[in-house]
């Protein structure tokens, strides 16, 4: 165990889960390893009766992982939303490892996700020599989850062409799987569900039918409230990234960090942090893990071409190269920013020369 | 005899509904309400069909209409429930709190000891000014609704509800209510909960507040006049805080002490309709109350269903309800909303409200589930949702007797005044702007019109710097209705048309919509609106990538930044917003001038103009050379249409940017063989288009032309010609005529007329003090 590169949530947090799964006294939907109260828990953190510590997976609004378990609970998937680095995939493990105790029931989607891939497909060898038999099936994650009755996980939902997601829709409502080619089905054991995640930005990609729509509930996982947690966010992300690289930089100082997260924020919310100032927003989305890039090539930057303190100059390329885009209209909107906000801003005239020297 | 109190909050539903309930099984002989006894004659309106809630009952100082309050109604408040069972069944109906005449009076005598006038406070929220005491701001509950964070611990004498959320453990005390009481099912021994924890609350409390202390002493006062009287079931419907000070009746010598020689003042009270909107949170006045639609909600289900339902029953109703009403607003607005997404929202509401122990989903249960199923994420449908459902867009009614309302009166005093009665024919009025009587009534008429009170009709649009304004007046019949309508922004004309550009600032969605309120709400002096739109217009220029509706707003805004002192406005906040907006511009500009058609391109010509001379008023050089930069980069431009580019030369020339040898060769390289014709001609023309006149007297100008012109090889020049002839065709024949003039006789008489205009006639300052008078006189400095 100790090689792997990165464990399943339900073997990382064991302990966790156990002593959750022990002390857990609340009525439990069919099938599910803890009570939905439990699974909030275990999400976003707490200290049991016993004094065990569960370690918060999800640093966010408690509602929205709320909606979330309580949709599990009913028959309706559950559709997870946000930008790219909003935690969609991270939270979809820990609901399904912690509802099923097993995440591991994954379809990637892609442009190139088939049928074979959400339904099941042929064992041509089998196939061909005995003709077809449930031996010749190969079973697919979600049908493995039908049989046994737990969370299937779909990921990047709105990349797989939009013919092969309404396979979806008659195992979402009517809870089986046929198999014509058998004249069988499989039918959903009680505790089988559907995690999808997607994108915001790519909606317009493959848009959900709305038929399939309608299976879904929707919960939107916004990007960091506050400020401060964002930073909180980006400077834990930071050293932990900079000692796996071993950069031999100074660690960033906090100072730096929040004005690019401040920068971040105020580009993409459209409106400075006093609140006064309405700004255009870039079309790229601006998430917190592009930020935590933009601080690890700089710090890059600067300990292998710099003095190996985090400068001004050392972020403003990848400041530029994130918010920059659409190189007409993204740049109007940098440019606009620039002149209009940090140029004004009490200490920021070295980010300003700097971003101002590669325009 | 016997007092039952019932301890409310206001606007509770389920006090509402409970209250009725209870009062329908006490029958009482008489019903004391806490509200203002000044309102007494305007009490039977109530009982009129065509009185509809929400409506507000309005207490005013007669002398002074800014200090007034609101007290507001709607079908779910208590008090309203109370009111119309006294009426409908026939029975005494008082109001016991302490008059407004006295709060009022305590009010105006402490705004008169400072010597402040009571002339509000331009910060005040964007309605009529902050009434003195409303009753809305007592220690009952509604006060638990302030907006700012309640500091630890709760002081039970502002918050009596917020402490006892506290006590049960709760972090917000509107919820605690809304659970405990509001959505309690069984109204039995309610009224006398409340009242029980509200005596331990205030167990060992003394008031501290003056105004309290005589309100509750008028309160007994008023118990002991109707027990006097003879009555002998009296109900007493009060704020749930004031509910154990009304117990003890036995010490009526100590009220008559308390309430023994308040000021006071003529007050006058009348009914004006109010909207959901304006109970709401939002409009900074309001009751304080989040959700009227959905407390409406509540409130009519329960009395549909009935009381003789299990619990469980009424409360599936009212969510079941609720999910149909946003499946139809949704579907009304053309988005996917079936009745399987009904079903799923009220499934999905029920298991979140099950998880967090609810007995039934509350208003938050509802969003999240309406959001998750109906709106596939997105808030913008749930903002459709909370306007229209959980905030409504009701909109009282009162009836015709109602008293005429104080905007009415304000501008029937206000007509008085200025001499300029109201005439059903129409009359024309010449003011004289520098009279000060005239200014007052072209400021009354500006407002008015901004009211949508359209008396006066200004005939022919005279700019902001004449003293001149000719007025059409004519009062016809609906503009009185207009009037009573207009009522709700506010109890003066200059108060409502404050309000109401504000709120139309709010709500405009584009620049120019935006730059034209600042032109009227200058005209009509309003100094805090003008402030508000600049930051309305600061907010919609940066975001607005609409260069077109940037360059038209920006010559307005910099002419009041340079003649707008006059009028009194805020300079530093337009300076500031104008700077943003010339700087937005100028990025803006070079990307603008890609790929324009011949309209196109004349329109941008125009805009060019008006921006660069906005700009040049401005006298800002940092401000210049940034524009001047923009127009530099247009001239610069491959593929930027002609005229466009020639006038950004011509601009750049003016100003001093290029000089003269650089203008030259530029119109040589735009005139050039390489260069399409139609393009080139549309060069030559941005470059002296309207400035004929000009070309004959700017030297630099003309020899500029000229010396191209002379420099072109006889076939260039041939190739030339049909462009030039078509440039010059615009202009008038007498420019025509002298511009060939001038070109006949050569270089050499511009020589000669220059030296003559400099030697032949030297400044004489006496000559030209004997004409300051005229002058003076002209530009009215000197009268």
């Amino acid at each position: 165990m100790d090689q792997l590169l990165r464990e399943h949530a339900e073997q990382q947090y064991a302990a966790e889960l156990e002593a959750l799964a022990r002390l857990d006294s609340r009525p439990r939907p069919p099938r599910w390893k803890l009570s939905p109260w439990a699974v909030a828990t275990y999400l976003l953190g707490g200290t049991l009766d016993d004094g065990t510590t569960i370690t918060p997976k999800y640093l966010g609004n408690r509602r929205i992982i709320e909606v979330a378990i309580a949709t599990l609970a009913t028959d309706r998937g559950l559709l997870l939303i946000g930008v790219p680095g909003t935690a969609k995939s991270w939270v979809s493990e820990h609901l399904s490892a912690a509802v099923a105790g097993d995440s591991t029931m994954l379809i990637q989607g892609t442009a190139g996700t088939s049928e074979e891939a959400i339904r099941y497909g042929w064992n041509y060898a089998r196939l061909l020599a005995d003709g077809p038999s449930p031996d010749a099936l190969v079973s697919s994650p979600l049908m493995r989850a039908m049989r046994e009755g737990k969370i299937a996980r779909i990921e990047e939902l709105t990349r797989i062409p939009a013919d092969v997601q309404d396979t979806l829709i008659t195992i979402m409502s009517e809870k089986t799987l046929p198999i014509p080619e058998l004249s069988m089905e499989v039918q959903a054991v009680k505790g089988f569900n559907v995690i999808a995640t997607a994108n915001d930005r790519d909606r317009g990609v493959n848009d959900l039918s709305s038929a399939l729509k309608r299976r879904f509930n929707t919960v939107v996982l916004p990007l960091p409230d506050t400020l401060d947690e964002e930073v909180a966010i980006v400077q834990r992300r930071v050293s932990d990234l900079g000692r796996a690289l071993e950069l031999p930089a100074e660690p960033p100082a906090l100072e730096e960090i929040r004005r690019i997260v401040t920068v971040f924020r105020e580009l993409r919310s459209g409106v400075t942090a006093d609140g006064k100032t309405k700004l255009k927003s870039p079309t790229g989305t601006l998430s917190t893990a592009e930020a935590i890039s933009v601080v690890n090539s700089g710090l890059a930057l600067a300990a292998h071409f710099g003095d190996g303190r985090l400068r001004a100059g050392d972020v403003a390329s990848g400041l530029v190269g994130a918010v920059i885009k659409d190189p007409v209209q993204d740049h109007v909107v940098w440019q606009e920013y620039l002149e209009t906000v940090v140029k004004e801003r009490d200490g920021w005239k070295d980010l300003y020369r700097a971003c101002r020297d590669l325009l | 005899m016997t007092t039952h109190i019932f301890g409310i909050r206001h606007h509770g539903p389920g006090s509402a509904r409970s209250l009725r309930r209870a009062l329908e099984d006490l029958r009482p002989d008489i019903v004391l309400v806490e509200g203002p006894p000044d309102a007494a004659d305007v009490l039977p309106l109530l009982a009129q069909p065509d009185m509809q809630p929400p409506v507000a009952l309005l207490i005013y100082a007669h002398e002074v209409p800014r200090l007034a309050v609101y007290y507001p109604f709607a079908v779910f408040s208590p008090e309203w429930q109370a009111m119309r069972y006294a009426l409908t069944s026939g029975i005494p109906l008082r109001f016991m709190d302490l008059p407004q005449r006295h709060q009022m009076g305590v009010e105006l005598a402490l705004l008169d000891a400072p010597a402040a006038p009571p002339e509000g406070d331009p910060a005040a929220a964007p309605a009529p000014p902050e009434p003195p005491q409303p009753a809305e701001a007592e220690p009952t509950g509604t006060t638990a609704v302030a907006p700012e964070p309640q500091p630890a611990p709760i002081n039970p004498q502002l918050d009596p509800i917020g402490a006892l959320a506290e006590a049960a453990g709760y972090s917000d005390g509107e919820r605690w209510w809304e659970q405990m009481v509001e959505q309690r099912s069984d109204a039995a021994g309610l009224f006398e909960a409340i009242q029980e924890a509200m005596a331990t609350l205030r167990d060992g409390l003394t008031l501290t507040d003056p105004i309290e202390i005589r309100r509750e002493a008028w309160m007994r006062q008023t118990i002991r006049q109707a027990v006097r009287e003879g009555f002998q079931r009296i109900a007493i419907v009060c704020g749930a805080w004031h509910g154990p000070a009304l117990v003890d009746l036995s010490n009526a010598a100590a009220d008559g002490r308390i309430l023994k020689g308040m000021p006071s003042v003529d007050v006058r009270a009348t009914w004006v309709p109010w909207t959901y909107g304006r109970l709401s949170y939002r409009s900074g006045y309001g009751a304080g109350i989040e959700s009227p639609g959905w407390y409406e909600h509540m409130f009519t289900v329960e009395a549909a269903v009935g009381p003789g339902r299990p619990a469980s029953d009424r409360s599936f109703e009212i969510t079941v309800r609720w999910m149909a009403r946003v499946a139809q607003l949704l579907r009304g607005e053309g988005l996917d909303a079936s009745s399987a997404h009904v079903i799923e929202a009220v499934r999905l509401a029920e298991t979140l409200a099950s998880m967090r122990g609810r007995s039934l989903p509350g208003l938050l249960e509802l969003n999240e589930a309406s959001q998750a199923v109906f709106c596939f994420g997105s808030d913008l449908p749930m903002r459709l949702i909370h306007d229209r459902l959980i905030v409504g867009e009701r909109l009282g009614e009162v009836p015709e007797a109602t008293p005429l309302a104080p905007l009415q009166q304000d501008l029937a005093r206000l007509q008085k005044r200025l001499r300029l009665p109201a005439k059903a024919s129409w009359e024309d009025k010449d003011l004289d702007l520098r009279n000060q009587t005239d200014l007052e009534r072209s400021r009354l008429l500006h407002r008015l019109n901004l009211l949508k009170v359209s008396w006066g009709k200004l005939q022919g649009s005279s700019g902001k710097g004449t003293f001149r304004e000719l007025w059409r007046l004519e009062w016809q019949p609906e503009l009185s209705v207009g009037l009573i309508e207009a009522g709700i922004w506010g109890n003066t004309i200059a108060d409502a048309a404050e309000a109401f550009a504000r709120d139309a600032a709010n709500r405009a969605a584009a620049l120019p919509e935006l730059t034209q309120l600042v032109d009227q709400a200058l005209l009509a002096d309003l100094p805090d609106a003008v402030a508000h739109l600049m930051r309305r217009i600061q907010d919609e220029a940066a975001v607005s990538s609409d260069i077109d509706h940037l360059m038209d707003a920006l010559p307005p805004l910099a002419n009041v930044l340079r003649y707008g002192n006059v009028r009194r406005t805020d300079t530093d906040a337009v300076a500031h917003v104008v700077d943003g907006m010339v700087t937005r511009a100028a990025i803006g500009l070079p990307s603008a001038c890609a790929g324009l058609n011949d309209d196109a391109a004349a329109a941008l010509f125009g805009r060019i103009v008006k921006t660069s001379g906005a700009v040049g008023l401005l006298q800002n050089e940092d401000l210049q050379a940034v524009w001047h930069s923009a127009l530099r980069r247009v001239a610069d431009l491959r593929g930027c249409h002609g005229l466009v580019a020639g006038r950004a030369v011509r601009l750049l020339l003016d100003a001093g940017v290029l000089n003269a040898g650089e203008a030259a060769q530029r119109l040589g390289l735009a005139l050039s063989t390489a260069a399409d014709p139609p393009q080139a001609a549309a060069w030559v023309e941005g470059l002296i288009k309207d400035s004929g006149t000009l070309l004959i007297h700017d030297d630099g100008l003309w020899s500029i032309l000229d010396g191209w012109l002379m420099g072109l090889g006889a076939e260039a020049f041939t190739y030339t010609l049909p462009l030039l002839r078509r440039t010059f065709s615009s202009f008038n024949q007498p420019e025509r005529r002298a511009l060939g003039e001038r070109a006949r006789k050569g270089p050499a008489a511009r020589v000669r007329r220059l030296s003559g205009t400099t030697d032949s006639a030297p400044f004489d300052p006496r000559r030209a003090e004997q004409s300051l008078d005229v002058v003076g006189r002209l530009l009215g400095i000197n009268t």
